[in-house]
């Protein structure tokens, strides 16, 4: 497994962690609240800061494991790779943006906006490094 | 997800017969990793036209001594 595709795989799971962290406290307080509860500020910088730091946890000990790799740069299957997962990105995160866009057409809660935007965020760069692994796998 | 299409390659077998040179020097020698030259020899990957072409000059063959196209595959 190469460098770059361990690292899709940390970084899936990192992300995947800091979403269910994000969204289960998000539905804990709107529950409490009866409502969508509005975007905190230290809830999202707590997300960012854990992302950033388990990425560099999950990297230092993949390089660890196979140091002769670490500084792999990126070759032509990489690049590929790298430009169809970026794409597939692109068109989760324009659905949905576009989906919270239309929500708030219906229903004008900026709070959901948020909500959707962020998750939108989330679910892209899933897909992003999902679609790394799928390709790393099944082959370009 | 796009077909893959039916391109065979000899390049393990080449590889070998060079001296036992590994994937690592292999990829090495053509500006590709490891794993990609391992995909390769797997047909999970068909290599640019630039690393087929230092593959075929680094063995010493023709374009087409390294590579090929499963006839029955279409």
């Amino acid at each position: 497994m190469s460098f770059h595709e361990k690292s899709a795989w940390v970084m899936g799971a990192v992300l995947l962690a800091g979403a269910i962290f994000y969204f289960k406290t998000v539905t804990e307080m709107s529950a409490a609240m009866g409502e969508i509860a509005p975007p905190v500020l230290p809830l999202v910088v707590a997300y960012i800061i854990a992302i950033i730091v388990l990425s560099i946890i999950g990297h230092v000990l993949i390089a660890i494991t196979k140091p002769s790799e670490a500084d792999d740069t990126m070759d032509e299957r990489d690049r590929i790779i790298a430009s169809r997962a970026g794409s597939f990105s692109g068109v989760l995160l324009g659905i949905g943006v576009l989906s919270g866009l239309g929500g708030y057409l219906m229903n004008y809660d900026g709070n959901q906006l948020f909500h959707i935007a962020f998750g939108a965020m989330m679910i892209a760069s899933l897909g992003e490094y999902a679609s790394k692994i799928w390709h790393y796998r099944r082959g370009v | 997800m796009a077909k893959r299409p039916p391109i065979t390659n000899r390049v393990k077998e080449l590889r070998e017969a060079h001296g036992q040179m590994s994937q690592a020097a292999l990829g090495e020698a053509i500006g590709v990793t490891r794993q990609t030259v391992i995909a390769i020899e797997q047909g999970r990957y068909s290599p640019s036209l630039e690393s087929a072409f230092r593959i075929s000059r680094l063995f010493g063959v023709g374009l087409e001594d390294v590579f090929g196209w499963a006839e029955d595959a279409g």
